[in-house]
């Protein structure tokens, strides 16, 4: 029986490359591209969890031995940031695109490249 | 230090020397130099060949070696003369250091194929030799330079292979061990069990095969031939085709000395020859029919002797591939002296070029007057690659004649005297059409051969009269090479056992014919000074289309009747190959690099896939 957070994460990668595959439009495409980096995280995380613990900060009562692994923790604090960038460059090649082009439509857009 | 070293670098050295200086006078003398040291040395080693000699040149990843042998004396003795008189020639016709640095570093090529002693070393020096003469051509004509180069390319690639594929089953690069390597596998496989299976040596032949015949210009991979040779400085062509050609030849007989033994038993016979030697020799006979029709039919002088000298190398390896040793003596015989007429022929061509800056026949006509001693040259020349005795082209064809004839293969012996005929054809040609006949007025002052050219004409001349008169001297040494009388005989006498020529005899019966003319001449001939501009045609107007002279489309006929044959044309085919690998990948382009970020993406999902299903 396959865990629920790995279906669900994966389902999520799915739904993002459906749409990076199939829509037209650009800001489709870049919502898309944002549900598959939610779906790749979700997924790094849901690896690390070990069923039963908690949080990987050592304090009172918790040692090594009562945390889930920290380092796709770690990972996706990086992925998080990574992501936010690339989708920010993203969005502003949109804007410029629409400006020259005066659509977001992607065949649109390589027909009038030409 | 060591000659062998000396001989192989000293060009190279001469030629980059040249290239730095660069100050005209000084480039010529730092290049002629560059080539006589190479033949000084060569003369010398004459007497230690048959000890051997040898060199190792540490490179810290493997030794480079050469080593003197009697059949590596014979063609280092071929390319230092041969490369000598060709780079006196460049001294008049160089047009810059460019041409020196590239001309002598070829020679360094040549001279290293022929003296390696092992593989590595036998590929490297190959490379520097086919870089340097691409070089040559890229600076005249950067059409024919890149023919050249692919079909180099492609041959070296196959060597390449069958190279590492030796070193991986024998373990070694060196001819000595590779060659026991061989018939100790030779002897394995009557027994049973051998390393070498039967599909790997044929592949081992067709790699070797490729890669000899491109250099030497077998039959379906001669296309870049008649258009590097045509296209670069003349008088570097003399090296190229009379030094470069012979590589090849001499890869093909490193072949029959290193895995003869093995092919043999492994193959069998065809007839009296090995059956992968009638390969050889098959494909040697149709570049000979080949060249010889194609010489006929160009209209321009540079390539007409390019595709003779394609037809001649034909002789050379229908000669090695008929494989008996007479056939290879022969064949040994015949690379002198293609390399002693061609040689001169370039040079010629070089004068004519230098002097009239001209190359159609149409363009040509009655130079014998004004350029007589070169038409002297040619006419040694003529003679000689025609087979008329006593030059030595006429003792070479003899013993290929009577080595292919003796082993009873008819077809081979239709080709080569097919190939003889031929050679006729298109030496006629070029005898009328340039030297006789009427002189078009712009070559009126035209100035006979500089001095330079002349003398290394006049010592190829000299080479191609006294081999001729003496061809005992080559037997000599052919006989050296194999350790055993063959070709019997004095200085002047061939003796072949069931066929004899003398020479002597031969030159004292032309001499008497001469002078038994000359006196009728002297004595009683009512002969009338004939004006060059006094000779005629027939009677009847002459069409464009249908023109008698012998200056323009004089085998027109011919052309016609091989009209058939001549749209299969290999040159073509390549071209065709080339131009559909472009349209393929123009098509390939198109539909898959289409630059939709989309597609990629899909491309993107379906390999994550495939990786998926095949459990990456």
């Amino acid at each position: 029986m396959i865990s629920v957070y790995y279906f669900g994460a994966i389902s999520l990668i799915l739904i993002g490359l459906y749409a990076v595959l199939v829509k037209k439009n650009l800001l489709k495409i870049l919502v898309g591209l944002s549900i598959m980096e939610t779906g790749v995280n979700l997924l790094l995380i849901s690896i690390g969890y070990v069923s039963g613990r908690s949080a990987p900060i050592l304090s009172e009562g918790i040692g090594p031995n009562q945390a889930v692994d920290p380092i796709p923790q770690a990972l996706v604090l990086t992925a998080i940031v990574i992501g936010v960038a690339t989708t920010a460059m993203a969005l502003s090649a949109a804007i410029i695109l629409y400006e020259k082009y005066g659509t977001l439509n992607v065949d649109e857009i390589r027909r009038l490249r030409g | 230090m060591n000659e062998l070293a000396l001989i192989v670098f000293t060009p190279l050295l001469a030629g980059v020397l040249a290239w730095l200086l660069n100050v005209r006078g000084l480039r010529e003398a730092i290049g002629v130099i560059g080539a006589a040291v190479p033949l000084a040395y060569a003369a010398m080693l004459h007497e230690k060949a048959a000890q051997g000699l040898s060199f190792a040149l540490n490179l810290g990843v493997f030794n480079m070696t050469f080593a003197l042998s009697q059949l590596s004396w014979f063609f280092l003795g071929i390319a230092a003369l041969v490369g000598f008189s060709a780079v006196l020639g460049l001294v008049s016709t160089a047009r810059g250091s460019y041409e020196w640095l590239f001309a002598l570093m070829s020679l360094t090529g040549a001279f290293g194929v022929f003296l390696a002693n092992d593989l590595m070393t036998f590929f490297i020096f190959w490379e520097i030799m086919t870089f340097a003469s691409f070089m040559m051509v890229l600076r005249y004509n950067r059409q024919a330079s890149l023919k050249y180069f692919v079909l180099s390319i492609v041959g070296a690639y196959a060597m390449l292979i069958a190279i590492a594929f030796i070193y991986v089953k024998v373990g070694s690069f060196d001819f000595s061990a590779v060659r026991s390597a061989f018939i100790g596998d030779a002897y394995a496989r009557m027994f049973g069990s051998a390393t070498f299976s039967s599909g790997e040596l044929m592949a081992l032949f067709g790699l070797f095969l490729v890669a000899f015949g491109v250099k030497a210009g077998l039959f379906p991979l001669h296309v870049w031939a008649p258009d590097a040779y045509s296209e670069t400085n003349q008088s570097y062509t003399a090296m190229f085709s009379g030094v470069l050609s012979k590589t090849g030849i001499y890869g093909f007989i490193m072949m029959y000395i290193l895995m003869g033994t093995r092919l043999m038993v492994e193959f069998g016979m065809f007839r009296s020859a090995p059956k992968f030697g009638y390969i050889i020799a098959f494909l040697g006979g149709l570049t000979i029919i080949v060249g010889g029709l194609l010489a006929a039919l160009q209209e321009d002088i540079r390539k007409l002797f390019a595709y003779s000298s394609i037809s001649q190398v034909g002789y050379i390896l229908v000669g090695i591939g008929v494989g008996t040793a007479l056939s290879m003596q022969a064949a040994l015989f015949h690379a002198l002296s293609h390399a002693l007429f061609k040689g001169l022929f370039f040079l010629i061509v070089a004068t004519i070029v230098y002097r009239t800056g001209k190359t159609t026949f149409a363009d040509m006509g009655g130079l014998a007057e004004k350029m007589p001693f070169t038409f002297a040259m040619a006419f040694v020349a003529i003679l000689s690659l025609a087979g008329i005795p006593p030059l030595v082209g006429f003792a070479s064809k003899w013993v290929l004649f009577e080595a292919v004839i003796s082993q009873n293969l008819p077809i081979l012996g239709g080709m080569v005297f097919f190939g003889s005929a031929i050679g006729f054809v298109y030496l006629i040609r070029f005898t009328y059409a340039v030297w006789f006949g009427q002189r078009p007025t712009d070559l009126d002052d035209t100035k006979d051969a500089p001095l330079p050219l002349a003398v290394a004409m006049a010592i190829l001349a000299l080479f191609n009269v006294v081999l001729g008169i003496a061809p005992g001297l080559v037997a000599r040494e052919l006989n050296r090479i194999f350790g055993r009388d063959i070709i019997g005989g004095n200085l002047f006498v061939l003796d072949l056992g069931f066929g004899k020529y003398n020479a002597l005899a031969i030159l004292t019966y032309l001499i008497m014919g001469i002078a038994i003319a000359g006196l009728i001449y002297l004595l009683g001939a009512r002969a009338r000074k004939v004006p060059v501009t006094d000779t005629y045609q027939s009677g009847n107007p002459v069409t464009m289309e249908y023109n008698l002279t012998i200056r323009r489309n004089f085998f027109l006929p011919l052309k016609e009747a091989l009209s058939g044959w001549l749209r299969i044309s290999f040159d073509r085919t390549y071209r065709d190959i080339g131009a559909w690998v472009e349209d393929f990948g123009e098509v390939m382009r198109n539909y898959i690099y289409n630059g939709n970020v989309q597609s990629y993406a899909w491309y993107l999902l379906l390999i994550l896939l495939i990786l998926a299903i095949w459990g990456v």
